[in-house]
């Protein structure tokens, strides 16, 4: 039968009067969709029960973290875990998170979290007092339980740790450099030495995070502290200044280091093009090719008076939705995920080293003896600053590094211009 | 009088009441259909709008999550207003408006004018200049930069020889200068064409007998052209002019990707200090009062451009 327009079709004029509702239906259906359910009642660790975590994991450590989840849910098949898989890019992950809390949602039920996020979290409410549970924070690296602890309290477990270092080419330096001194003579030493390389010295100068966790690795070594409160102190100002000499005035560290981050710095040295570089744990597993292969040592910076050895803590935490419901369960995977053969394995197929110093064991020696320098490294790591309000203070900091690194203000002028706005932007999260 | 009269008087009377609630019907049927697009969009666009201004009211900030969302009067403006930051953006964001509409717009008309003349692979090379427009800015801007990188760049082993050997040029964030004139090949890079394209079809509908009537007259080259060409051309340039200073106003993306704002804040423009606000800071209150401010600055200067247009037509 053809259709005109002007004739009505059967069930067409039902379908009309069911069209406002069916369109309200559509539009109710689609905004339900966007919110979330409530928390409800604590539920048991031993209940049937299915959880959330949310992790940045790609590649690798995507897999060895599903490897992890598989063997939880082996030994507790009561419970199944979903893994929600965020943004790799750390500003878009922590949005996501935001997101979520904000809108008081119940899940990620444990999710994963950088260093510099619990305190801001804890202040907001959004992460459950680990208190509750009766943690035993005393097995993990000092630093990184330091890292999670607000007001006194636990927040977020390590997982594990990503001290950064001092590379240096074994093979160009015989003997890793006692002082900062040392550390700019033997650069310009094997720069002399050795034409290929390209610079003494290569470290994250870009505007970026990690300007404030190169500065932070050699900082403890000039008696430096980073503290938000007074920043402008003769220890900061020196690791400073030894910053910006290197490349304006010891020329070890060319102009450019002004645009890279730890991606180009693990380039620049691991091709063979410095003879030092401030990097993470990383870089160890990558240096498997000529020249840096088998001529690599990490270790913290060395210290100048009055300083002690360097490096800047990073890595990665665990903490709890304080909305969930699946708070017991989450915990057992937190335990799980941090027990000390997890984190071996983990270690050893990712390169991610463990929270736990009694996770070093000669076993995971034997399979990379690189973690133990990386744990030399983990009794030196300083974090960064504690606060609530740390990503405006981080941009205070990388505007401060920013400015340095480009020239175009002194040390001593730009720590001393952003030191007031550091400290009120710290201060401000007290309300 | 014919056309006085009504199509409901023509119509047979014994329908009029039928077709009445058939229009009604349809009318009813229509706004049914389109509310769930309508609910969408005002969810989307018109909610996040009211609500931005209402936390511009505000004490909002996710960092201090347990501290009470309060009103706070015109506090966020006046914050924005005495800060030295603020300023400065504004300052800098200005200055790259008026250069980035000057060098584009004089490249653009130039790029239009060739591209109007008759030549072998005219419709090529049409097309292909807007590949770079169609280019994701963020793709653009890593594209830039890694060709400005002194170790991976061509740009650098082009100008290898005008430097000391030890060091490389450095051109993002070691240098302001150098950093915003990278910043602007960038953004130019891509605008440009769009521009020229705009022009093109302005130039496209001047009739040639105009220029005809021009050459009889004597008037011929830069005369023609600064006389029938330039006035005939102006709708098209004021279409240009607008979207060029919205996108300039508001430029973001490459340099966000190019120098972070940096080296220190220089390079910072309004937009990108807006975004570390909300989403560095998640001070939406702040922020709130930032954008609210950048969109009426946005909303004036269309604003006056309109007008402009309007009064040439008069």
């Amino acid at each position: 039968m053809q259709y005109s327009p002007g004739r009505k079709r059967p069930g067409m004029q039902r379908r009309r009067a069911l069209a406002p509702a069916v369109a309200l239906a559509a539009t109710a259906l689609g905004l339900a969709a966007c919110g979330s359910s409530g928390g409800g009642a604590p539920v048991a660790a031993s209940a049937k029960q299915t959880i959330v975590f949310a992790e940045s994991g790609l590649g690798t450590e995507g897999q060895a973290t599903q490897t992890a989840i598989n063997a939880f849910e082996k030994a507790n098949p009561n419970i199944k875990v979903k893994i929600d898989v965020l943004s790799s890019d750390s500003t878009t992950y922590l949005s996501q998170l935001e997101n979520s809390f904000t809108a008081g949602s119940p899940t990620p039920d444990v999710f994963e979290s950088d260093v510099t996020y619990p305190a801001k979290f804890a202040q907001a409410g959004w992460v459950l007092n680990l208190n509750k549970l009766h943690p035993d924070m005393g097995q993990y690296f000092p630093t990184e339980v330091a890292a999670g602890t607000f007001n006194g309290a636990p927040y977020a477990v390590p997982w594990f740790d990503n001290p950064e270092g001092l590379y240096y080419r074994t093979d160009l330096i015989k003997t890793p450099p006692a002082s900062p001194a040392q550390v700019v003579s033997d650069a310009q030493a094997a720069m002399k030495a050795d034409p290929s390389l390209k610079e003494g010295l290569a470290f994250e100068g870009d505007k970026y995070e990690g300007a404030i966790t190169a500065f932070l690795t050699i900082d403890s070594a000039f008696g430096g502290k980073l503290d938000p409160q007074n920043v402008n102190t003769p220890g900061n100002l020196a690791a400073l200044s030894w910053l910006h000499d290197a490349i304006y005035k010891n020329h070890i560290a060319p102009t450019a280091v002004t645009g890279w981050q730890e991606g180009q710095v693990e380039q620049e040295y691991v091709s063979g093009h410095a003879a030092f570089a401030i990097n993470y744990p990383f870089v160890e597993s990558l240096a498997t090719s000529a020249p840096v292969k088998g001529n690599t040592g990490y270790i913290p910076f060395p210290a100048g008076p009055g300083g002690t050895p360097g490096s800047a803590l990073g890595g990665e935490m665990l903490a709890i939705n304080a909305k969930t419901a699946h708070s017991a369960a989450a915990w057992k995977l937190i335990q799980y995920l941090t027990s000390p053969q997890a984190e071996v394995t983990r270690a050893e197929v990712t390169g991610d080293p463990p929270s736990l110093p009694s996770a070093y064991t000669p076993a995971l020696y034997a399979k990379a003896p690189y973690f133990k320098n990386v744990k030399v490294l983990n009794s030196f790591s300083q974090p960064r600053p504690v606060n609530p309000n740390y990503l405006t203070v981080s941009n205070d900091l990388q505007v401060m590094l920013s400015e340095v690194f480009a020239n175009t203000k002194s040390p001593a002028a730009a720590i001393s211009s952003e030191a007031a706005q550091i400290k009120s932007d710290a201060s401000a999260a007290a309300g | 009088m014919a056309d006085q009269l009504s199509t409901r008087r023509i119509l047979p009377r014994g329908h009029r009441p039928a077709a009445g609630r058939r229009a009604a019907t349809d009318r009813r049927l229509g706004y049914a259909l389109v509310a769930p697009a309508v609910i969408v969009l005002l969810a989307i666009t018109a909610y996040p709008i009211v609500a931005n201004v209402w936390n511009s009211f505000h004490f909002d900030n996710l960092s201090f999550g347990a501290l009470p969302h309060r009103f706070v009067g015109v506090d966020n403006y006046g914050k924005m207003f005495s800060s030295a930051q603020w300023l400065a953006a504004l300052e800098r964001t200005l200055g790259f408006t008026v250069v980035t509409i000057v060098v584009d717009i004089a490249a653009a008309l130039g790029l239009a004018v060739m591209l109007n003349r008759k030549f072998v692979g005219r419709g090529v090379v049409r097309a292909s200049i807007l590949v770079p427009w169609a280019v994701p800015t963020v793709v653009s801007a890593l594209l830039w930069k890694t060709m400005f990188d002194p170790r991976a760049g061509f740009v650098d082993y082009f100008l290898g020889g005008i430097h000391p050997a030890w060091s490389s040029l450095t051109w993002l964030n070691a240098s302001v200068w150098r950093s915003w004139a990278v910043i602007f090949i960038a953004d130019s890079w891509k605008n440009i064409p769009f521009v020229a394209i705009i022009l093109l079809a302005g130039l496209q509908v001047i009739p040639t007998e105009v220029y005809e009537a021009a050459r009889i007259d004597g008037a011929t080259g830069w005369r023609a052209f600064r006389r029938v060409t330039l006035p005939l051309l102006k709708p098209a340039l004021v279409v240009a002019l607008i979207f060029r200073t919205l996108q300039a106003l508001l430029v973001f993306d490459v340099v966000f990707i190019m120098t972070g704002g940096g080296p220190g804040t220089s390079t910072e423009t309004l937009s990108f200090f807006n975004f570390f606000t909300f989403i560095d800071s998640t001070d939406f209150g702040y922020g709130g009062a930032i954008s609210v401010v950048l969109v009426l600055l946005a909303l004036i200067v269309a604003g006056g451009y309109v007008r402009l247009f309007r009064t040439d037509q008069t």
